[in-house]
């Protein structure tokens, strides 16, 4: 048996279905933070021994789709034939919600209204008459708090009972010819009367929604176009300052510190008990396999405390702020304010960034945004910046802080270089954004949105980042012959000789070294492989522990051996950040876009953008620090000046495209209007 | 631009003149009103139909009541029933009241 969940945006399905299925999927307080279908299984004390399929639906305001992930859940409702419906209402909201409601129980679906957050409602002195409702729209009424699991099992065990009944609808839309315009939105303006009778009928405020509050003060204050963003940045930067940098504030370094000293410990015992094995097997198992997954999971505080952080974010009510105040600024160049919501879950994971751009509703502006929020450095970028950070720059937090700002600068770059490719000044882009009501964010959940990265890292950590590790020392152990390289001899290795190519390709950047290419390369199949790779290439087991670095002048040690410079060093980084994601959020970027142009432009551009930073850094940082250009520097030249020609070309051919199509539909508009 | 026009007088079903508004006795924009005050939404103008459908199912359509909260250069919040939304410039000014 299947039970949908629907309702308007941030009603609380997600809430609802978190607490009826026992999943952990995410949660906010703001309109799109669910943009896909999710299903599971009811817990047993809620479905008996019957099984019963919960299905998570995004929000919607009613059956007519205007962003995709709408559409989404008009298209189940309607194709999927579910069992029963669990309309989720927000009883804030009675006003509004109840117009999607209609539609649904037109479908002869059952259905079952969940009047959701009614603690809010008995805050504010605003009645429901929940009785008089369920008559009045011949369905099963039920008052929830899903926050606190109330009314949820006598909701969802009505829902169990209805399944396969049919819904007899209050408000049946009259037979209309669909295509009328004038048509349809009479017969909305009828089904809106109905709704606003209904809620006349049913509904007592003490407060009315449009008296100004105190809420409205704080949000006059955050939307204002200078303190606003002011304090956005202050957010953010507190956010960093907290999970990433050293200082008092510095939560997550802590427990770096604690973290590192057990892995370092559990490694020289591993060392030990296989200190009578040949020298291989220590080699792949304690430097490799300990050494490489070690120096990764090393770094899981500072996600973990940058996770709890975010969430605690999400879930007070400051996104949608945040957005609409972006909004002027992003609008500049060809965004909309949405876009800062993935850009703000990028930093986290660029997945669900790439896919919460589902929520804009321009083509372009979407995918847009999905080709650029993964500048944004993501969770697993954390350790390669923290690695950087601590190794070369002494632990400053200003590597971290420059790396993300440099993110957001490229945002920006990139929207502009898009927006005057493909042609934006034709187009127009509104911008619309639920404010939702402030709440206190939950401690709660950010420690189990904390707590589930925390297992997805670790997960992550001990297969795909283990067996990339355990490749990449077996590689670099053997030659193509399958004989153990000798040392002075570790260009032979498999490993040396599939990278050295691509360090080729790098010399104008600093760092052509294979060894460095290999990590760049297995970064592309998941990120934290970076720091993994060069503990391995480079046989630095300890070098994840900065503090101990930074006493025995390890820096330096690190930076011999790995054969690059504070400049070079800081190129590298840059390099790793900005160029393409990692294999799975490419995917997601390409289910995203469904255009294999936009998909090869986005992964063209920002392969160019990685290579055309860590040139400038490198060559610039070098005339500064040395007085002179760095190596393969008129090659390196020649390279970015040729991705600059092939951008000027495709913007030529796509603008050209475009101004055509234009014109036909100027001139298609010009003969309808004549006729 | 003369036909999405068209279709938006139809589908508002106002009798408003020409592109101007300012020129309808009594007319303006979201941008022009008084914070704190309640209007009654005469037209829709986006010249975006399925903008101005969305805008429907939000409550926002001729003849209901639209309240301002507040307004800044390029913005403004404003209530549609019972929801707090917050507008930019361009829909803010295609909002007649």
């Amino acid at each position: 048996m299947r039970i949908a969940f629907a309702g308007n945006p941030n009603s609380g399905k997600t809430t609802m279905y978190n607490a009826l299925t026992g999943r952990n999927e995410k949660i906010g307080n703001w309109g799109g933070v669910t943009v896909g279908s999710k299903e599971f299984q009811l817990k047993k004390e809620f479905a008996g021994d019957k099984e019963v399929i919960a299905v998570d639906l995004p929000g919607a305001y009613s059956m007519s789709p205007f962003t995709p992930e709408e559409g989404i859940t008009s298209e189940y409702v309607r194709t999927a034939n579910p069992d029963a419906i669990v309309n989720i209402v927000d009883a804030t909201n009675l006003s509004r919600s109840l117009f999607f409601t209609t539609q649904l129980l037109e479908l002869g679906i059952p259905v079952v209204v969940a009047l959701n957050k009614t603690d809010i409602n008995e805050k504010e002195g605003t009645k429901i008459d929940a009785a008089k409702l369920s008559a009045k729209l011949n369905c099963p009424v039920f008052e929830t708090v899903s926050t606190e699991n109330k009314g949820l099992a006598e909701m969802i065990a009505k829902a169990i009972s209805l399944a396969g009944t049919i819904q007899k609808a209050p408000y049946l839309q009259a037979d209309i010819d669909l295509h009328d315009k004038n048509a349809v939105d009479a017969e909305d303006r009828k089904r809106y009367s109905f709704v606003n009778g209904i809620v006349a009928d049913v509904e007592t405020r003490k407060t009315l929604s449009a008296e100004t509050n105190k809420t409205d003060k704080l949000d006059s204050v955050l939307l204002n176009p200078i303190a606003g963003i002011i304090i956005f940045a202050a957010v953010m930067f507190a956010v960093f300052q907290i999970s990433q940098a050293e200082g008092p504030l510095g939560i997550g370094k802590i427990f770096e510190g604690l973290f590192t000293g057990w892995i370092e410990t559990f490694q020289g015992w591993v060392a030990a008990q296989l200190e009578n094995s040949p020298a291989i097997v220590s080699a792949i198992l304690a430097d490799g396999i300990v050494g490489g997954v070690g120096a990764v999971v090393g770094f899981l505080p500072l996600v973990m405390v940058m996770y709890f952080l975010i969430a605690l974010l999400e879930d007070c009510g400051y996104m949608a702020r945040v957005s609409a105040v972006m909004d002027p600024i992003f609008k500049r160049v060809g965004l909309s304010g949405k876009a800062v919501i993935p850009v703000i879950i990028g930093t986290g994971c660029g997945i669900p960034a790439i896919m919460a751009c589902r929520t804009i509703r321009d083509e372009r502006e979407r995918r847009t945004s999905t080709m650029l929020t993964t500048f944004i450095p993501c969770g697993a970028k954390i350790p390669v910046i923290a690695l950087f950070a601590g190794a070369f720059f002494n632990g400053a937090g200003w590597v971290s802080t420059l790396s993300y700002f440099l993110g957001i600068v490229l945002i920006f770059l990139g929207a502009l270089l898009i927006k005057s490719i493909t042609g934006y000044k034709y187009r127009k882009s509104f911008f619309i954004m639920e404010l939702p009501k402030w709440k206190v964010p939950s401690l709660k959940y950010a420690v189990r949105s904390m707590l589930e990265r925390a297992k997805a890292y670790i997960i992550k950590a001990a297969t795909i980042i283990l067996i990339c590790n355990t490749l990449v020392q077996v590689m670099q152990t053997f030659n193509w012959h399958f004989q153990v390289v000798e040392e002075g001899a570790e260009n032979t290795s498999i490993l040396a000789t599939i990278a050295s190519p691509f360090a080729f390709l790098l010399i104008p950047l600093g760092f052509g070294v294979w060894q460095l290419a290999a990590a760049a390369i297995t970064g592309f199949i998941a990120k934290e492989n970076v720091v993994g790779t060069l503990a391995t290439v480079f046989a630095l087991t300890s070098f994840i522990d900065t503090e101990e670095l930074a006493m025995t002048g390890g820096a330096s040690t690190v930076a011999t051996t790995m054969g690059l410079t504070t400049v070079t060093a800081l190129a590298y980084l840059f390099f790793n950040l900005y160029t393409p994601p990692c294999f799975a959020a490419i995917g997601a970027m390409n289910s995203e876009m469904k255009s294999r142009g936009w998909l090869w432009g986005a992964i063209g551009l920002q392969l160019g953008t990685g290579y055309t930073i860590a040139f400038l850094v490198y060559q610039f940082g070098t005339l500064f620090t040395e007085g002179h250009f760095g190596t393969g520097f008129i090659p390196g030249l020649i390279a970015v000046l040729c991705m600059v020609a092939a951008l000027i070309l495709i913007g030529r051919k796509v603008r050209a495209h475009f101004d055509e199509q234009y014109q036909l539909h100027k001139a298609a508009k010009a003969a309808k209007a004549t006729a | 631009m003369e036909l999405a026009y068209a279709f938006n007088k139809n589908a508002a079903g106002a009798g408003t003149k020409g592109g101007s508004y300012d020129a309808a006795e009594g007319s303006m924009t979201l941008l022009d009103a008084e914070p704190g005050q309640t209007y009654i939404i005469k037209e829709i103008n986006t010249d975006d139909d399925e903008m101005n459908s969305f805008l429907f199912r939000l409550g926002c359509y001729q003849g209901e009541p639209i309240t301002l909260i507040s307004k800044k250069k390029k913005s403004c919040i404003v209530v549609i029933k019972d929801g707090r939304y917050n507008l930019d410039k361009l829909l803010s000014e295609a909002i007649i009241i």
